[in-house]
């Protein structure tokens, strides 16, 4: 299928989609957080088998996190990015642990420097970070500059002087 | 490049005070420490075969193979390779040291048996390079074990890392380079350190949300 055959027929299904048009290899999909099984479920029916990575993207401004689905079809030769905004207060959304086994490290490492739960996936334990008990680092209002001066010694300042 | 030898007043001793918050340094010039007399005539012999730990924690690690190769051969000033820290002298941080590395980086310090030197690679174990800014990546390895020597610049070129090694071969002739006499000495402080890091119970910033 080529990109305009997937597009439409993304759209006749879910009509609610906000489709994209990156380039002539990649779109992207915007839907709401409720759809976001089934559109992914859809696309992996559709040949798109690899889910190349899961993040987030953190909208302070629009107090919104966007999670980014990157799926990719080998046969079609088609890269996607399918999107759904959450609200930043309460960020939970569904686990796709059950389409991609690989969304396991995925989501325990968006968790870790995100904070976003994932309702469904029960390993979310910590990954890279030693004792964290801070604010998710990733997140926009983590000000990392403040926090190593705070734990590691006012440094840089006093180097400015 | 600019080459150091860390003696004299110990430069953490007199810096940010207000992070070590209570137990002072007891030790602040390695002159209370100098070697004499028998050791004296030990460092002699010891700074003719020093085997460096092959532990490598960033990037700086890529300048140490054409440093131990033919190219520049440390071999020729009796330093060498080796595998395991119980029969290692040299402790080389070759760049940028995450927490977690820096646990390891201590466990491997202490297993090493005296006497040993501690050498600080490139410009991030001194001052953070250009990870200052960066969560999870330490500033100042002088805080948390006793620097020997440091080889600045990023990266040091292998001239710069033979000419390190000389220079700390003089420090241990003269009896200056007792980094870990220093750690013995001043073990509660460095701990205070290391734990006030490694072992945080409360949250540096108060915002309420928890990962």
């Amino acid at each position: 299928m080529t990109q305009k055959e997937i597009s439409e027929k993304i759209k006749e299904n879910f009509p609610n989609a906000e489709i994209k048009i990156i380039d002539k290899k990649q779109f992207s999909v915007l839907v709401d957080k409720e759809q976001i099984i089934p559109v992914l479920a859809f696309l992996q029916n559709i040949d798109f088998k690899e889910l190349a990575i899961l993040t987030a993207v953190d909208w302070i401004d629009e107090n919104q996190f966007e999670i980014v689905y990157n799926v990719f079809s080998y046969s079609h030769y088609q890269q996607i990015l399918v999107k759904a905004r959450i609200d930043r207060n309460n960020p939970k959304i569904q686990s796709v642990i059950n389409l991609w086994d690989i969304a396991k490290t995925y989501e325990r490492d968006v968790h870790e420097f995100f904070g976003i739960e994932f309702i469904g996936n029960d390993e979310l334990k910590p990954f890279f970070l030693h004792n964290w008990l801070d604010l998710p680092p990733m997140r926009k209002d983590f000000d990392s500059l403040a926090y190593s001066n705070e734990v590691y010694g006012k440094f840089k300042e006093e180097r400015d002087k | 490049m600019v080459l150091e030898m860390a003696h004299g007043t110990f430069a953490c001793a007199t810096f940010n005070r207000d992070f070590i918050r209570g137990v002072d340094m007891l030790i602040t010039s390695r002159n209370d420490l100098r070697d004499n007399g028998w050791e004296r005539i030990l460092n002699y012999f010891r700074k003719k075969s020093m085997w460096m730990l092959h532990y490598c924690t960033g990037c700086g690690a890529m300048e140490l193979p054409p440093t131990m190769t033919s190219r520049w051969d440390m071999e020729r000033f009796g330093i060498g390779p080796m595998a395991t820290p119980r029969q290692a002298d040299l402790l080389l941080v070759t760049g940028y040291l995450s927490i977690k590395s820096l646990k390891r980086v201590i466990y491997t310090y202490e297993q090493m048996q005296d006497p040993k030197w501690l050498i600080a690679f490139g410009s991030c174990p001194l001052n953070g390079g250009i990870y200052y800014d960066s969560y999870t990546v330490i500033n100042r390895l002088a805080l948390y074990l006793p620097i020997d020597l440091s080889i600045e610049g990023c990266m040091p070129r292998p001239e710069a890392v033979i000419n390190g090694f000389n220079t700390l071969m003089k420090g241990i002739e003269k009896g200056t380079a007792v980094g870990y006499k220093k750690y013995k000495e001043n073990y509660e402080w460095y701990k205070k350190n290391q734990d006030a890091i490694l072992n945080r119970t409360k949250p540096v910033f108060d915002s309420g949300v928890k990962s």
